[in-house]
């Protein structure tokens, strides 16, 4: 029973309430109306009605701006057919153009894709033999870069269920992201070339918190793990060997890891959370000796007074060497959907924009990450954006990562453990050797196990 | 403010007029107001509860389910270590987060009970982070830890202590963990409280302060006991979604350092989606509804018993 | 209370609106510096700019997300309610045959505890299958199915309440059910109504999960997946980030103060059991 207001008072409190319920009732009522006659954009299902569109679908990156911003529009001006383009996030699209293509519900024509989604797409029959459908590859885009769409994969281990097949070209590539080194010039008066020089010098000149030695990814998972691939790759470890069996606990691969840890006194002491812009963020604020990172800082940040201030300042080169040099490679890459609405347009829009003329200018415009020779050894564009060359030549000293669909489950597993490996390490300041040594077994023994569990896909 | 506190009544039916044409409306009615609810339930709770234990029960590859797995992807589950710390983590981490909104609500609303200047704008203010998207709340609270351009470091390091840190160490990383959830859920817990509150009689209270009872007996002898069904209400309520956590971790550590803030949601969904084991992700979820589940009856039953005490 | 106590408790209070507000004054500081002084370390912006709210609705859409949200939003709450209540009311007021009432009060609240993540794959399929996919007519839907779950549980216990002599009486004077029903209950409970759809609206607001998973492109995308998209593969925008925090927890706190004094009102006559 309601106490203590009188009937007065609670017919006006209830002829507000009823007055604003009808006011949302209204206010609802109309745009839902409206809102089921709209059904808004490229939903899923229906083929485009004119042959002539191209469905391009992509995550959000800034690599990916000029395409987006430029050269879908100039493909239209130049040929007469209309591109429709696209971008979410990046776990967003992920789901979304594997369930496209597992369904071939047909919303697109092309995927951008990350280049560790290849093996899982290509085996699964997400997007479509490249080969099959006649698509010219330009010869001169560059072999390592080119060979991460092939399936299965040219070097390195196999799946069992593809052990024997020819190679085919499943996706083609459209950036070349590689790791780089970044070096600021006035600390180093020539480019560092091996891991040593780079130590000798953050020993001499490094002062922290005013000026790191390194700087470096490191949070657990994918992240830390892009840090420690050119370590790995430059001592002759492997991430995975041939026979899928875990590489990164023997000799070469502690040795890498503890090197890295060598560096921790030189760098942040939060590096186990920094991502890409924290860690870029010290370069970018002049406060770090050198790094290696892919190419989206070089393109869009480094010179950018925006977002730098050291514009100018900082050059690139290949990731440092100890017996060789081992940037990771992890391009930007097109495949052709499972369920495309018209895969000629889609093979045109491909060969276009992998073509000499137009990669010539996509490294003019921007110095973007180009994938052909020529485009990134072009004089004209080199001049301006320095790092041009150092892509080329990383791009041909890189090493893939494991061409499986479990890689990133593998990268989790690696990089839990790194993680907490560079954890104990800035705790304890010693031991690097027994640190890494311990932590790569964990994850050695989580990999077998994983690997054990499906067994019948690998071996 | 005008409030009922009729005590709970089982649901009686109304007495029904004799005309018969009535009475068969009357027994078909209850069916039909429940029908547009039962169907659009049905929808959205039955299809998806049986493909997540189909799937559970599937072994997928590249994402297509290939073969039956019968309990595989269960057993393997069982025997996952990771699993059963995302499981400890996940405990520690609801036990630990509940419990602190609830006394931290309930002290907020007995603080701001009795306050009338500016209560509108003291409770729109404690009310204001509940309002917040969890994605969002996530994003402010890594501004705030971030180490080179957050607030907590400079604060810490103003005071003359050493930088904490905070997401770069496992203990901190969990308890800063915490502390987001208890900012962004004591608002619900507080609400819930208030609402209690003003609910109570006011006349036993005033009875038994007259006969000298100090603050602290009235509080348990005689709030206590009233305000536990409702409180257990919010408590539900806020256990079964803090076991659900998902946004603020993923965008403030990603279940780092190692895998201090990893709770089961996020290592299902790594599992589900982003490593393409749909069927081991589906059989993690269907054990995390089942814990879901027994939590809400634990929850249930308690409240029951309270409020059987209570009619005392 | 004595002084002491007084100036204790509005300490107190100040220090809890301190803590709970702080975070929006830093995400609002940061969403008006430009990316290289936020790195540049804590601090009042140095150089004030707009240019990450203008990004937010040129560069990223936010516009469209907006309106989404508010439509859809708006349209799933006012269904859920005309789908709930009915129901909610037929099992405040009738006994059901062996024990239903309370089985399909715990079948309403099941929905609830399936883990979002689980609903997402099923929900993908029913909506590709009807080509409902990134349209705000199949979030409406999904939508309303969830909250109906909530409306009955919340509901029911309203109704309940609510003593039958009123509703005796008018259908001794000749009214069906329905009109009483209509007449006479909803007023009464309007307050009840008014706090479900409060909870809902912000529930369904804030969901990130489904949106995210249905939706592809601005035509249907909400504001906490609008939100997300700033989240690159490798990098935040934080900038706009921040700005996008800001506006997108307007409307709820907007919503939330026009309301909250029902709000309060409302839990109260359903919580107590």
């Amino acid at each position: 029973m309601t106490s203590g207001s009188g009937p007065s008072m609670k017919w006006s409190r209830r002829s507000v309430l009823k007055g604003a319920g009808l006011g949302v009732a209204a206010a609802a009522a109309a745009p839902l109306l409206a809102a089921c006659g709209s059904s808004g954009g490229s939903g899923g299902g229906s083929a485009s009605g004119s042959s002539k569109k191209v469905i391009i679908g992509s995550f959000q990156d800034p690599a990916m701006a000029p395409f987006r911003d430029k050269y879908v529009k100039q493909y239209q001006q130049e040929t007469g057919v209309q591109v429709q383009y696209s971008e979410t996030s990046y776990d967003a699209w992920y789901q979304a153009c594997k369930s496209d293509g597992l369904n071939k519900t047909g919303a697109y024509d092309i995927y951008v894709m990350d280049d560790n989604w290849v093996p899982e797409f290509a085996a699964g029959g997400i997007v479509q033999n490249l080969d099959k459908l006649g698509l010219k590859v330009n010869p001169d885009i560059l072999s390592k870069g080119l060979d991460q769409g092939y399936w299965p994969p040219k070097e390195g281990a196999r799946l069992k269920a593809f052990k024997n097949d020819t190679p085919a070209l499943y996706s083609l590539v459209i950036i070349d992201d590689v790791n780089l080194l970044y070096y600021d010039t006035r600390h180093f008066s020539s480019p560092p070339e091996t891991w040593d020089d780079i130590y000798t010098a953050m020993k001499k000149k490094a002062h922290p918190p005013q000026l790191y030695g390194w700087s470096a990814r490191g949070v657990k998972g994918n992240p830390v793990v892009q840090t420690y691939l050119p370590l790995l790759n430059s001592y002759g470890g492997n991430f995975v060997n041939d026979d899928w069996s875990p590489g990164f606990a023997g000799p070469e691969g502690v040795a890498a890891l503890e090197r890295l840890l060598t560096f921790l006194p030189y760098m942040a002491a939060s590096t186990p959370e920094f991502d890409t812009d924290q860690e870029t963020s010290l370069m970018l604020q002049g406060k770090c000796m050198a790094l290696t990172e892919y190419t989206g800082t070089a393109v869009t940040e480094i010179d950018n007074p925006s977002d730098s201030k050291v514009v100018g300042k900082i050059n690139m080169a290949t990731t440092p060497k100890q017996v060789k040099n081992g940037p990771a490679i992890g391009t930007f890459i097109c495949g052709i959907a499972s369920g495309s609405p018209n895969t000629d347009g889609a093979v045109k829009f491909l060969e276009w924009f992998t073509s000499d003329r137009i990669q010539t200018q996509f490294a003019r415009e921007g110095g973007n990450a180009a994938v052909t020779k020529t485009a990134l050894n072009d004089p004209q564009a080199s001049q301006k954006y320095r790092w041009l060359p150092a892509i080329a030549q990383s791009v041909q000293l890189s090493t893939p990562k494991p061409r499986t669909p479990d890689e990133p489950k593998f990268e989790d597993i690696l990089g839990t453990q790194l993680n907490l490996a560079l954890v104990q390490a800035l705790q304890q300041k010693g031991g690097y050797d027994q640190i890494a040594q311990k932590y790569l077994n964990v994850a050695k023994g989580q990999m077998q196990a994983v690997l054990e569990q499906n067994k019948n896909i690998y071996f | 403010m005008a409030v009922t506190t009729a005590p709970v009544r089982p649901s009686e039916p109304g007495r029904r007029p004799d005309a018969g044409r009535r009475a068969g409306l009357d027994r078909a009615l209850p069916w039909l107001l429940l029908l547009p609810a039962a169907i659009t339930l049905g929808l959205v709770s039955v299809y998806p509860i049986y493909a997540g234990v189909h799937a559970s029960l599937t072994t997928y590859l590249y994402g297509r389910p290939v073969a039956g797995a019968g309990l595989k992807n269960y057993t393997d589950t069982w025997h996952d270590p990771v699993f059963w710390q995302a499981m400890e983590v996940t405990l520690k981490f609801v036990l630990i987060a509940v419990t602190v909104e609830t006394v931290l609500g309930l002290g907020l609303a007995l603080l701001v009970a009795n306050v009338v200047r500016g209560a509108r704008w003291i409770r729109m203010s404690i009310l204001a982070p509940m309002t917040v998207a969890p994605v969002v709340v996530g994003v402010i609270w890594r501004l705030i830890y971030e180490s080179e351009t957050g607030f907590v470091n400079p604060m810490f390091t103003s005071l003359g202590l050493g930088a904490p840190n905070v997401l770069s160490h496992e203990g901190s990383a969990f308890f800063g963990l915490v502390l987001v959830d208890v900012w962004e859920w004591t608002p619900l817990l507080f609400l819930i409280c208030l609402a209690g509150l003003q609910s109570i009689p006011q006349e036993p209270l005033e009875a038994a302060a007259v006969d000298g009872a100090g603050p602290v007996r009235l509080f348990f002898n005689h709030t206590l006991p009233l305000l536990l069904p409702v409180l257990a209400v919010g408590v539900v309520l806020r256990l079964i979604d803090a076991v659900g956590t998902f946004d603020q971790i993923f965008v403030l550590t990603r279940g780092g350092p190692g895998t201090a803030t990893q709770l089961i949601s996020i290592y299902a969904y790594n599992t589900a989606f982003n490593f393409t084991d749909y069927g081991h992700g589906a059989a993690m979820l269907i054990a995390l509804l089942a814990f879901a589940f027994l939590l809400v009856l634990v929850a249930l039953s308690l409240m029951r018993r309270a409020a059987k005490r209570v009619a005392q | 209370m004595n002084r002491a106590g007084r100036y204790a408790r509005w300490a107190a209070i100040a220090l809890v609106i301190v803590g709970s507000l702080f975070p929006f004054l830093w995400m609002l500081s940061v969403s008006l510096k430009r990316q290289v002084d936020i790195f540049g370390g804590p601090s009042l912006p140095k150089q004030p700019t707009l240019s990450n709210y203008t990004a937010l609705f040129t560069q990223y859409h936010f516009g469209a997300y907006l309106v989404n949200s508010i439509l859809i939003v708006g349209a799933s709450v006012l269904a859920s309610l005309l789908i709930g209540t009915p129901a909610a009311y037929a099992l405040a007021r009738f006994r059901l045959p062996r024990g239903l009432n309370g089985q399909a009060l715990f079948a309403a609240l099941l929905v609830r505890m399936v883990p979002p993540i689980l609903l997402v794959v099923p929900f993908y399929i029913i909506l590709a299958k009807f080509g409902l996919l990134n349209t705000r007519l199949g979030l409406i839907l999904l939508y309303t199915g969830i909250n109906t779950s909530f409306v009955i549980w919340i509901m029911q216990s309203f109704l309940a309440e609510i003593p039958t002599d009123i509703e005796d009486a008018a259908l001794v004077d000749g009214d069906s059910r329905l009109s009483a029903l209509r007449r006479i209950i909803l007023p009464l409970a309007s307050s009840g109504l008014a706090a479900t759809a409060i909870f809902a609206v912000i529930t369904t607001y804030n969901d990130f999960l489904i949106a995210l998973t249905m939706t592809s492109t601005p035509a249907a995308q909400t504001v906490p997946v609008g939100i997300s998209t700033l989240i690159g593969k490798i990098q935040v925008e934080w900038g706009p980030m921040a700005a996008g925090g800001i506006i997108g927890a307007l409307p709820i706190l907007i919503f939330a103060f026009i309301v909250q004094r029902h709000f309060v009102r409302g839990m109260t006559l359903g919580a107590v059991k």
